[in-house]
């Protein structure tokens, strides 16, 4: 065996074969920077190039674009608080609090270390758990997958926030809108509201960017100045190394978490990542950084997500039966080249799976080493103004939302759930709880259904689901023993009844029950066996909305911090300015539209000179063109055919 | 210069002599974009993009050929988007599955897309296998109506590719537990394999690979195919790649005594035919000029000749030949518009037992 891993490790003595390699990692890395787009962009990008050179080359490139794109995704998550890629949603929380408190330095250089360490973890698992995996994944039937995407949610339980309600509500909120799509239990179509874009459900990089990158960019926007909002770049390179090497062990925890979310095909890497972070903020006894930037919130998720494709490769190459759509296309391109994934490739291609280990090692270790070099560079874009910068990056966006389904559709969904981000946002709600939510609801309620049709009752006497049942309530029985244990003053929770009504939040959550309302009313129009949890989830969500309702009416569970009038005004008008931007483009296309923004942007918000708004606008039309063009992305023509 | 002398070879071969090389091929210079209405990585773009290549080698013209996804709708919005959008001139061409057939066949109301008001420009088959695991005592088909343990079968959805394994179970009146909800039929193998279920099916490719070996080692017992359509588009051959097994229709002829027959076996026909037989049908509008779809026709014959195609073709579709257009286009057809009573049988099936309304 390990004969096998020198001798594969000695394809990339070969020059030609490292230089394919690093191709591979600098297309991955540009595809983890634009925002919203992850592995599957990265793969289908370079799939047609890589078939004409031979099949080691060709998973050599593969890999290495897979292994990076989770590291460079965090450069955009960080720095301008849009999900590089949707399993990097956790360091917008996170990082980018670090990135407005002039930390962005040490954020990345933080999340850049523990990427590569995930990776190499990944790989190191990837090699370990070979001969074990095919037991262990052959192990956990449906009801013990049920009990896992449980721990999820209960992983999500955390991260609700001071304030439990509105935590709550969030994560229904997002489990409704995951909802969205075909039931897997009955034949029907849920809340598609006739509309074919709405038939598959909201596709995730569109819900992720929505909710956390337009919301993020509108307010940065609006509030005018630069990201960091004090003063020098920070000398926190280094610090970041440190708080890697302090937390060490959280690198392995998330690069576990991450490795077994990959491992079991249900989960996906996103829920993986999540899981990760849920997990840090369960397990820690100071909880109050959470949220405004704690570094120990991006370690362990930016080790969840490199660790994750590499544990995904498990099932992809052991089984054939890939994880993730880009685990997929990986499959597609080995089958091309004759050589089957499954359990004969441990015998008749081991070589292969070795070069695949060395391509994500060698690719975690590179890549990270480009990002950490790029850094400083792109980190001093945290103190340029940011409205020069604004419509650069929200054109990015809806480019990186349109890929998804290229479908209007994808554009009115980024805009309208970056308008609910913003208001959640504003109004002091967790929007984590929301994403966890979205992500989970699809494997829980699928794996429920066949777990209830397969066994009946009889999967509650599983061992198995008794493992997973006490890792589920050991938390909550911990926090109970703690608490018998320090008697503490029954005031320490401050009161914040302070009598105040704020605007963003009755509206918020008059708009929430309605949604729960309209929600439970389509619900029971469905068949059986598709209504039950969409009407689980919009009653439970009616309940605690008109309790929340009564609360924001009385001024109590006012936000700690409002937004004053001139930054909600100025907010509301740039999402009126996106929706503007979808009618528009439905209209004259992509390209006139983004332009036109963008001089818009320039001039009123950068209040730049028009000479120069022009030349700037210009520019970035020629990048976008030529970006879609080499990226063979796709862009809305508009009606009109501009 | 070894391109234009396989080309001078071809063309001699095929008779046509230097009225090639005078008139500029079709698709000289241009680019062929094939829609695939689903996400990357499923079934259909893999072979989508499997085929890809051997189109812009063996294109006369040598377009380049760009694969695009465009997912959404259970691959109507693909299918809209198509209908919508391509010109009559051979440039775009849509790949779908019996997952875009179906909903047009029974009138989806989102369908805006009119497969009769397209041509066939080439089709691919995949091949389904049926198998149960040991425990069950089934060693041959004949068991399968008294099974030591009830049968419990994992699927997707009943209006997928499911749906032809379905009717046949229904054709062959087997006492089946019908488990569906699974994301992929990947994770239906590994609940199989768990033993969470102890009937399934698995396409050619699939089943070489991963099937086999567990047959070899006692864990699963291979029982029938979905048969392989004979000149007049009857299911009654045996599948070519895996022809040791008996088809549906042998099947049925040993539990019954009879050659079946009447709706259950023509819906059993028509939805097998669509799934399998023409599995990934290449289709452009109607009206597109008759030198574009010539160029298409006699592509196939050229890549089904090609040693590097067969090759990889065991590999990803288990070796079945591309079929030429105008050689299938009357049996997809046919198979596409079953008479009333077959899509009342199949539609009443779906609700009944299914819970599906169209």
């Amino acid at each position: 065996m390990a004969e096998a891993a020198l001798q594969a490790l000695q394809v990339f003595a070969n020059a030609d074969r490292l230089g394919l390699l690093l191709a591979g990692i600098v297309g991955g890395i540009v595809v983890g920077i634009l925002p919203g787009m992850g592995g599957i962009v990265a793969v289908s990008l370079l799939l047609p190039y890589v078939f004409r050179l031979d099949a080691v080359a060709a998973v050599a490139v593969l890999t290495g674009a897979l292994a990076v794109v989770h590291t460079s995704d965090t450069i955009t998550s960080v720095l301008i608080g849009a999900p590089g890629s949707a399993a990097s949603a956790t360091s917008v929380i996170e990082g980018h609090p670090l990135a407005r408190q002039g930390q962005a330095a040490r954020a990345l250089s933080a999340a850049f270390l523990s990427s590569m360490i995930g990776g190499l973890l990944g790989a190191l698992g990837l090699t370990l758990s070979i001969p074990i995996a095919r037991p262990l994944v052959l192990a956990l039937g449906a009801p013990e997958l049920f009990m896992l995407t449980l721990l999820g949610v209960s992983f999500a339980g955390s991260l609700l926030g001071k304030d439990v309600r509105k935590g709550l509500l969030s994560g229904l909120m997002g489990t409704l809108l995951g909802l969205v799509g075909p039931s897997p239990a009955a034949a029907q179509v849920r809340f598609d509201f006739g509309s074919l874009y709405l038939m598959d459900g909201i596709p995730l990089p569109v819900v992720a960017l929505g909710i956390f990158g337009v919301a993020e960019v509108v307010d940065l926007l609006a509030r005018g100045g630069s990201i960091a909002q004090v003063e020098g770049l920070g000398r926190g390179w280094l610090e970041g190394v440190r708080d890697v090497l302090r937390h060490r062990w959280l690198v392995v925890r998330g690069a576990l978490i991450g490795m077994w979310a990959g491992i079991l095909p249900a989960l996906g890497a996103t829920a993986g990542t999540w899981m990760a972070y849920g997990h840090v903020v369960a397990t820690s006894r100071d909880r109050e950084r959470f949220g405004k930037g704690d570094i120990r919130g991006i370690i362990a998720p930016e080790s969840a997500n490199n660790a994750v494709a590499a544990g995904d490769l498990i099932p992809t190459l052991l089984f054939m039966v890939p994880g993730s759509a880009s685990a997929a296309i990986l499959v597609g391109a080995l089958l091309r080249y004759g050589i089957l994934p499954g359990p004969r490739i441990l015998t008749d291609h081991l070589d292969l799976v070795y070069v695949i280990i060395w391509s994500y090692a060698l690719a975690s270790v590179i890549g990270a080493g480009i990002c950490f070099a790029a850094s400083p560079a792109l980190a001093r874009l945290t103190r340029v103004p940011f409205a020069k910068l604004g419509a650069p990056v929200l054109v990015a966006m809806a480019l990186g939302a349109y890929q998804a389904s290229q479908e209007m559709g994808d554009l009115v969904s980024l805009v309208a759930l970056g308008a609910l981000g913003w208001f959640m946002s504003a109004a002091g709600w967790p929007r984590a709880p929301f994403l966890i939510g979205f992500v989970l609801v699809g494997p829980m309620e699928r794996y429920f259904v066949i777990t209830k049709n397969l066994y009946g009752w009889t999967w509650l006497a599983r061992p198995g689901v008794w493992v997973l049942a006490a890792a589920l309530i050991a938390p909550f029985v911990w926090a109970s023993i703690q608490r018998l244990r320090r008697t503490r003053p029954a005031s320490e929770v401050p009161s914040r009844q302070s009598g105040r009504r704020v605007a963003v939040d009755v509206f918020l959550t008059a708009w929430v029950t309605a949604v729960f309302v309209v929600g439970a009313v389509l619900a029971a129009q469905l068949v059986p066996g598709a209504r039950e949890l969409p009407l689980l989830v919009a009653g439970a969500g009616i309940l605690l909305s008109v309790a929340q309702l009564f609360a924001v009416f009385r001024g109590h569970d006012a936000p700690e911090e409002v937004p004053e009038p001139a930054r909600v005004r100025a907010s509301l008008l740039l999402l009126a300015a996106l929706a503007g931007f979808v009618v528009l483009t439905e209209w004259v296309g992509f390209l006139l539209t983004a332009a036109m923004f963008t001089l818009w942007v320039c001039l009123r918000l950068a209040r730049m000179h028009p000479g120069f708004a022009v030349a700037y606008t210009a520019v970035l039309a020629v990048l976008v063109g030529r970006l879609a063009s080499l990226l063979s992305l796709h862009l809305p023509a508009g009606r009109l055919g501009l | 210069m070894r391109v234009l002398a396989a080309i001078l070879t071809v063309a001699a071969a095929l008779g046509l002599g230097g009225s090639v090389l005078a008139q500029p091929a079709y698709y000289a210079g241009k680019t062929i974009e094939v829609v695939v209405p689903f996400a990357p990585g499923g079934a259909a773009d893999v072979g989508a993009r499997f085929v890809a290549p051997f189109l812009e080698k063996h294109v006369a013209g040598n377009p380049r050929v760009s694969v695009r996804n465009v997912p959404g709708g259970g691959s109507m919005l693909g299918a809209s988007f198509f209908a919508a959008n391509a010109k009559p001139d051979g440039l775009m061409v849509l790949c779908t599955t019996s997952s875009t057939v179906f909903p047009w066949m029974f009138g989806h109301p989102s369908a805006r897309y009119d497969l009769s008001k397209m041509r066939v420009a080439m089709t691919l088959a995949f091949g389904p296998v049926v198998y149960v695991s040991p425990r069950t005592g089934v060693r041959r088909p004949a068991d399968l109506l008294r099974p030591a343990e009830p049968l419990v079968y994992g699927g997707i959805a009943a209006t997928g590719s499911d749906l032809p394994v379905l009717i046949a179970f229904e054709l062959l009146r087997l006492p089946v537990k019908v488990v569906l909800g699974f994301e992929g039929r990947g994770p239906v193998r590994l609940a199989f394999e768990r033993g969470e279920t102890n009937l399934d099916f698995q396409f050619t490719p699939v089943y070489l690979t991963q099937v086999v070996p567990l047959v070899r080692d006692g864990k699963a017992v291979p029982l029938f195919t979905g048969g392989a359509p004979n000149a007049r588009g009857e299911l009654v051959l045996r599948d070519p790649v895996v022809p040791d097994l008996p088809s549906v229709f042998e099947v049925y002829r040993e539990l019954y005594g009879s050659r079946p027959a009447g709706p259950r076996w023509r819906a059993y026909e028509a939805a097998a035919a669509l799934t399998f037989s023409y599995g990934l049908t290449w289709w452009v509008p109607e009206g597109t000029p008759e030198a574009a779809l010539r160029a298409l026709y006699e592509s196939v014959d050229r890549i089904v000749a090609d040693r590097e195609f067969q090759e990889r073709a065991k590999s990803v579709t288990g070796g079945y030949p591309l079929r030429r257009g105008d050689q299938v286009e009357a049996a997809v057809r046919k198979a596409m518009q079953p008479t009333l009573d077959v899509k009342k049988w199949i539609a009443d099936l779906l609700r009944d037992k299914y819970n599906v309304r169209f």
